[in-house]
């Protein structure tokens, strides 16, 4: 062989070579797309081939769960309703959940009739803001969606502009502020429904004094306490205020004002006097009196002397009312007798007392 | 330079004000006390001289008594007593009462001039220091000294209750004596505690169902003497009595006083039927006011005399009805088990007491008068035939054993259910009839 077809062969060989082995005909993995599967139900792939058939048009569909929403924007009324659950604001949260169900249905018939709703959208929207009003809870909003007519107006506002889906989260949160506004309805609906309730607790407050009347001028005994008691309402009068004012600040000088007493040292009061409360001997008529007792207490807890006396009574007769009360004085007198146990550093919050006897339990048939 | 200081010394105080500020009084609430006898003292009263000594006692004695038998009340022991009550018009040591433990004090003052007795007395609230009420004082003669401390309890009642009391009145009633077989009745009166007894009739004939009128001067009652009942009005005070004017061949009984006091309401059997009339007293006029085939019988008049309650077994069993007080549509107001009967109005309007008869027990009950409320108090072989203490708050009745000694004997019970207790009289007594108070 020449030295031509030497060069020849062994050119050929290393291009076939370069062609096998240099990587020629190799070919790069060509991007794939990955995607889990997991399994769902069949309402999910209804539901998710729904959202895929709405797309063409309705991708709003999802966004016309807003509107179900804005159904249920009109909770001030279920506010009226739910007049005595002022915590049922808090069922707006799960509407989100009812949405879905609503959502489901109203795809399909959106599918034939959106393109005429389209040009719609804006007499819903008008429509929206009326029925807050009267229309019915979340719950309702099940008949509501049935209704050929709901299920329209939602597309309509996704194709006004605000189709994206920080939609949901607009719609979350005008829900939210509605609720806020409701609040308040409902107080006002509570407040209603408990002043009848209060009705039933009437004996109890209304017997109490609403202006507390003047104290009898303490014949004997100058003390501090009655001084105090005295002054208040003089300062705004006379020349003397700013006397009196001083008087008074000097007086109160060693007289500690804690806070106010704790429901258990309340209760330790209550019981104290309790115990020597015997209506064992009333007639049936005092039996049936709702007396007010005021008195005043020393700093170590003993009763001011002339301090005591009847403030309100709701009986019928004068007489049983009497009795009543002095029932109520024994029993303060009595159990009073060596000082009631009281903190020392809130005397200012009990050195007067009002108690009202209700002897409504312990009546004689 | 010097208001200066003063406004000075102002801010100060106002920026020193505790952050606390007291609005109002410290307000409380109490629904929950107790229940028992109030505890009260009544030393012994004073007397002015050797002759008033006994009576000052007596008379101590039976104001304790009467406030204890209430119920309502607890008599400390004199013997716990740190202070004696020396003088009437000396000023009483609280403290020494408060000692012991006495919400309520009698002091009290007798005084004997001949056949005249004095009392003075005065009821003191010991915690608060004060009086209740004023000062009373009763006069008679010494031989009504039980009269007297009954009133004198009266007002002990009355002034810490609120309400009127008993002690000063008179029970008629029947008194028993001599085995169930041969058993031999006669008319009496007595004071409400069982003292005083006194025999209106001998035990010649069976007598019945004494009822006192409204004012306490008369008495109605049944006798069997002719051999067939009927009714009799006795003037309590001269004992002599007159027999109303029945209709030949029938049968009365059961009668009672109108609450003005002329006329009578009453049973009365005529052709083997037995409906309810009313006489009027002066003219001896009855009016029919049922005509029904049933036994209608034991009626009571309301205390403001428009309506009666009585019993009748219309239904087929003996209840209780209430109907207008000249007859008409009757309603019945009793619908528990058993049966009802004997139904008395209480004095204050509102409550009905009655005898009931259920699973083989007699029950003395009261219930509202449209039959609410139905409340048991007690429960024996044999309970029957209540009657109401003036006041409205006690009930007498009948109450009998079993056996061929059983015993009939009168008993009392607050309404309440509380204080069931003996009433003491010599021999066995039944079917009592509670008076009003006393002048």
């Amino acid at each position: 062989m020449d030295t031509g077809t030497k060069i020849s062969a062994f050119a050929h060989v290393a291009l076939i070579g370069w062609a096998f082995f240099g990587g020629t005909f190799r070919s790069e993995p060509l991007p794939m797309a990955v995607q889990e599967v997991s399994v769902i139900t069949g309402e999910q792939f209804a539901a998710m081939t729904a959202q895929r058939d709405a797309p063409d048009v309705p991708t709003p569909t999802a966004l016309q769960q807003p509107e179900t929403p804005e159904d249920e924007v009109v909770p001030p009324e279920t506010v009226e309703e739910e007049l005595t659950p002022p915590e049922v604001v808090t069922p707006p949260e799960p509407e989100p959940d009812p949405v879905p169900d609503p959502v489901e249905v109203p795809p399909e018939p959106e599918v034939v009739e959106e393109p005429p709703t389209l040009e719609q959208p804006e007499p819903v929207t008008e429509v929206l803001p009326v029925p807050p009003g009267p229309e019915a809870q979340p719950r309702p909003a099940d008949k509501v969606a049935p209704e050929p007519i709901a299920p329209p107006p939602p597309e309509a506002q996704p194709d006004e502009v605000e189709t994206p889906a920080v939609s949901l989260d607009e719609g979350a949160e005008t829900q939210e502020e509605q609720q806020d506004q409701t609040a308040p309805e409902e107080a006002t609906d509570e407040i209603v429904t408990e002043a009848e309730e209060t009705k039933e607790n009437a004996p109890r407050t209304s017997p109490r004094p609403r202006v507390r009347p003047n104290r009898p001028a303490p014949p004997a005994q100058p003390e501090v306490a009655e001084e105090q008691e005295q002054t208040p309402p003089e300062p705004a009068q006379s020349d003397t205020a700013i006397d009196d004012a001083l008087a008074e600040a000097l007086g109160q000088g060693g007289e500690p004002s804690g806070p106010p007493l704790t429901s258990g040292e309340k209760d330790a009061m209550r019981l104290a006097v309790s115990k020597c409360w015997n209506v064992g001997s009333l007639s049936t008529d005092a039996l049936q009196t709702v007396v007010v007792v005021g008195f005043s207490l020393t700093q170590d807890g003993k009763i001011v002397g002339g301090s005591l006396r009847m403030i309100d009574s709701s009986g019928e007769s004068a007489g049983a009312a009497k009795q009543a009360y002095e029932a109520a004085r024994r029993a303060i007198l009595r159990c009073g007798a060596k000082g009631y146990t009281l903190p020392a550093d809130k005397y200012d919050q009990w050195r007067d007392i009002e108690i009202t006897f209700n002897p409504e339990r312990m009546r004689i048939k | 330079m010097m208001r200066f200081l003063t406004s000075l010394l102002l801010g100060l105080t106002i920026l020193a004000a505790p952050v606390y500020a007291q609005s109002g009084p410290l307000r409380l609430e109490l629904d929950q006390g107790i229940i028992e006898p109030l505890p009260f003292a009544v030393p012994n009263f004073v007397p002015d001289g050797p002759a008033a000594t006994q009576y000052a006692n007596d008379i101590s004695r039976v104001v304790a008594a009467d406030l204890t038998g209430t119920g309502l009340f607890r008599e400390i022991s004199p013997e716990a007593f740190i202070s004696r009550v020396s003088s009437f018009e000396a000023p009483v040591q609280f403290a020494d009462w408060k000692a012991i433990n006495a919400e309520a004090l009698v002091t009290g003052a007798v005084s004997v001039s001949g056949n005249r007795l004095t009392v003075r007395f005065r009821v003191w609230d010991v915690f608060s220091g004060q009086e209740l009420g004023n000062g009373l004082q009763f006069a008679g003669t010494t031989d009504g000294w039980r009269r007297m401390a009954h009133k004198v309890a009266d007002q002990v009642y009355s002034r810490i209750t609120g309400e009127g009391a008993y002690f000063d009145s008179r029970v008629a009633f029947v008194s028993e004596s001599g085995p169930k077989d041969q058993r031999q009745k006669r008319l009496a009166i007595m004071d409400y505690d069982g003292a005083n007894v006194q025999y209106l009739t001998d035990s010649a004939a069976i007598v019945l169902a004494p009822r006192f009128s409204p004012t306490g001067d008369r008495l109605l009652y049944t006798s069997y003497e002719t051999g067939q009942p009927r009714i009799y009005v006795l003037d309590v005070d001269r004992v002599r009595r007159t027999e109303l004017a029945t209709q030949d061949g029938t049968m009365s009984f059961s009668p009672r006083f109108s609450p003005d006091g002329r006329s009578i309401v009453y049973s009365l059997i005529q052709g083997g039927n037995t409906d309810l009339w009313k006489m009027d007293i002066a003219s001896g006029q009855s009016v029919r006011l049922t005509n029904t085939p049933a036994i209608e019988t034991a009626p009571s008049y309301s205390p403001d005399g428009s309506q009666i309650v009585f019993e009748s077994d219309r239904s087929g069993t003996p209840q209780l009805y209430i109907m207008p007080a000249n007859g008409g549509e009757a309603t019945r107001i009793s619908f528990g088990q058993g049966r009802y009967g004997t139904p008395v109005w209480s004095p204050r309007g509102d409550l009905i007491a009655f005898t009931k008869q259920n699973k083989g027990r007699f029950h003395i009950g009261v219930m509202r008068t449209d039959g609410s409320e139905e409340r048991l108090l007690t429960s024996s072989f044999l309970d029957e035939g209540p009657t109401w203490s003036p006041n409205g708050r006690v009930i007498m009745f009948t109450r009998e054993t079993q056996g061929a000694s059983g015993r009939a004997t009168l008993y009392s019970v607050d309404i309440s259910g509380r204080n069931l207790r003996p009433v003491r009289t010599p021999d066995g007594g039944s079917d009592p009839s509670w008076g009003p108070l006393q002048n």
